[in-house]
């Protein structure tokens, strides 16, 4: 069909062929039919995010593919190929399977924690009581604050000699807990993540306030209790917004360089200063980048975590289906606005 | 009776959930008020005994604050303005109009709103140095001409629910799309401008990583200056000084976010919708 629309263009037989409800262009002052310049004015609509996307996107991608191969130092001029050699490395490795297996770990922790969380305070602020406008906005009110200010705040707060969280803590006779380093950084990292589980919840509310009041009304009438129609009718309703949560939650947290803010000099040179527990895949990256200047190896350490990203959420994809559920196909769907306000 | 223990169940949660998640805040804002003799006290005050605000003018003169706000300012600018333009030109291509390959187009935007952002942003960084378009404010202007992703879609969910007849009447009169565009489409959509100025306008204040790796000291922006610039001679960082440097920079995204909060929050929850 889109085929067919090029070669009528290109023989200049106009659109009579494949739509039968306009009648032929065949008046010699219009230059062209109307789905024809309609079609011209999509490219020259999408041309700059295209270029865009090529210039920006693919080819830094394409252009690291082929730093990978080789052993580019970003400084000395004689750069040659090694062929898989860093990839090699990549796999032999030690720090690398290291950090990443701690990423791995930090992602099993915060992603469904997040999602758990955020569900949770959706259903919460989705109840009938006073002000959940006010509870709606506040809850979400960590979520707009920038990462960098976040960092700062739970650093002041986990300070070994003048955080709150020390000084907490004085209560119970515990004294002096040095958070920053190892082994606790981890679990200051682990808050600041779950400080923003407005992010989740506003989503999750979202998808809420999509299902059908009628249905729940329907399912106690019936006699369901509260926890049936919960986890009959709302989860199942729910599941396309968790599965989006999953899928963007991964992605954002395989490649996370939160630590880095959270260190003594965040800098991108300066990963020396991230305790060992919190050196994910993306730091030891920026190591190898900013700290090393050894940009072969580093780009086929990007490349690595790019697929690992793409078969996981492949994996995904393939293995929730069946378990997500849609109930209009999201193409149909009317979008609405949503307000965070009280909407009773 | 059970109906209202268990309204009082699901306040006392929120209140518990509140306290908790509101109280980083309080924190910030009371260290800001210490000086330093306080800020060392043990056991630590949990509330300021002399409160001043003498850190905030040291925040404001350790570096030039507003010199740095002004290029975080400028660069947030820029990027919001270039990048709703574009956004809401490439979302309307992909509402209002079709040709062959659209398909593949539009599903090639969907995809790359999964895209990992970090893994393509260093080897962008190497493409724009070896440009010599590092230091320069160009990469936010190319960045911004391009548009994003996923402001294209929040555009072009908008552009599709308009109606028809907009656009016919505009065609019977001979107008040509790009003015259908600029006259008729893009005047009726200023929420959705809002909302993509907002969005915009907040990522790029609160980006960390883009201008630390393509600008120097003196040309970068706040959030990059913020994490670094407040130290004393041997290299360590003054607690009070970065909470009072620190109210400054989140304090106008909060009020922003307060006083917008209706574009704010329908944006986000969109990109759950897909």
């Amino acid at each position: 069909m889109s085929t067919g629309q090029l070669t009528d263009q290109a023989a200049g037989t106009g659109t009579s062929a494949t739509s039968p409800s306009r009648p032929p262009a065949k008046t010699p002052r219009r230059p062209a039919p109307l789905r024809i310049r309609r079609a011209r004015a999509f490219y020259v609509f999408t041309v700059p995010w295209v270029i865009g996307f090529l210039a920006l996107t693919a080819f830094p991608l394409g252009y690291a593919l082929w730093l990978s191969f080789t052993n580019a130092d970003g400084l000395s001029p004689n750069t040659r190929f090694v062929g898989l050699e860093n990839y090699r490395e990549v796999f032999s490795d030690p720090e690398t399977m290291d950090s990443l297996w701690r990423t791995g770990v930090f992602t099993a922790i915060t992603v469904p924690l997040g999602i758990l969380a955020g569900l949770l305070l959706a259903v919460l602020v989705n109840q009938p009581i006073r002000a959940r406008g006010v509870f709606r906005t506040l809850l979400y009110l960590p979520a707009v604050v920038p990462p960098v200010g976040a960092a700062l705040t739970f650093k002041l707060i986990f300070d070994r000699d003048s955080g709150a969280a020390n000084g907490f803590l004085d209560v119970f006779n515990v004294n002096g807990v040095s958070w920053l380093v190892d082994p606790y950084a981890r679990w200051v990292l682990i808050m600041l993540t779950m400080w923003t589980v407005g992010n989740g919840m506003i989503i999750s509310l979202a998808g809420l306030q999509d299902i059908p009041r009628e249905l729940l009304e329907a399912a106690r009438v019936d006699g369901a209790s509260p926890w049936q129609s919960f986890s009959r009718i709302t989860l199942p309703l729910l599941s396309p917004v968790i599965f989006f949560q999953v899928v963007t939650g991964i992605i954002g947290s395989l490649q996370t360089f939160a630590p880095l803010l959270m260190s003594l000099s965040p800098t991108p040179a300066g990963v020396t200063g991230v305790p060992e527990s919190n050196y994910f895949f993306m730091i030891h990256v920026f190591a190898q980048y900013f700290a090393n200047g050894r940009y072969g190896y580093a780009s086929a350490l990007l490349w690595v975590l790019f697929a690992i990203i793409c078969v996981v959420t492949f994996l995904i994809f393939k293995l929730s289906k069946g378990a997500v559920f849609y109930s209009v196909e999201p193409e149909q769907a009317k979008s609405k606005p949503r307000t965070i306000g009280d909407a009773r | 009776m059970s109906v209202l223990s268990r309204r009082s169940t699901v306040y006392m949660l929120l209140i518990g959930t509140l306290v908790l998640m509101l109280s980083p805040f309080g924190w910030l804002a009371i260290t800001a008020l210490k000086d330093s003799s306080e800020l060392r006290a043990l056991p630590i005050h949990w509330w300021p005994h002399h409160p001043n605000l003498g850190n905030f003018t040291e925040a404001l003169t350790l570096f030039d604050y507003l010199g740095y706000a002004r290029n975080s300012l400028t660069i947030a600018t820029l990027y919001a303005v270039l990048v709703t333009v574009a956004s809401a030109w490439a979302g309307y291509g992909f509402a209002r109009l079709e040709a062959p390959g659209k398909k593949v187009i539009f599903g090639v935007l969907l995809s790359t709103m999964m895209l990992p952002g970090v893994i393509t942003l260093i080897p962008t960084y190497l493409m724009f140095a070896k440009l010599n378009l590092v230091n320069t404010y160009m990469p936010w202007v190319l960045w911004g001409l391009s548009g994003a992703p996923y402001l294209i879609f929040l555009f072009r969910q908008f552009f599709t629910n308009m109606p028809k007849e907009l656009e016919e009447a505009a065609i019977v009169d001979g107008c040509g799309q790009v003015r259908i565009f600029w006259r008729i489409f893009l005047p009726q959509s200023w929420p959705v401008i809002a909302t993509s100025l907002i969005l915009s306008f907040s990522w790029s204040w609160g980006d960390y990583i883009a201008p630390a790796l393509l600008l120097d000291d003196a040309r970068t922006t706040l959030a990059v200056k913020l994490a670094t610039g407040y130290v004393n001679e041997h290299g360590q960082q003054l607690g009070n000084v970065v909470a009072a440097g620190a109210v400054m920079y989140v304090v106008p995204v909060l009020a922003l976010f307060l006083i917008m909060q209706r574009g704010f929050i329908s944006g986000i929850s969109t990109s759950g919708l897909k």
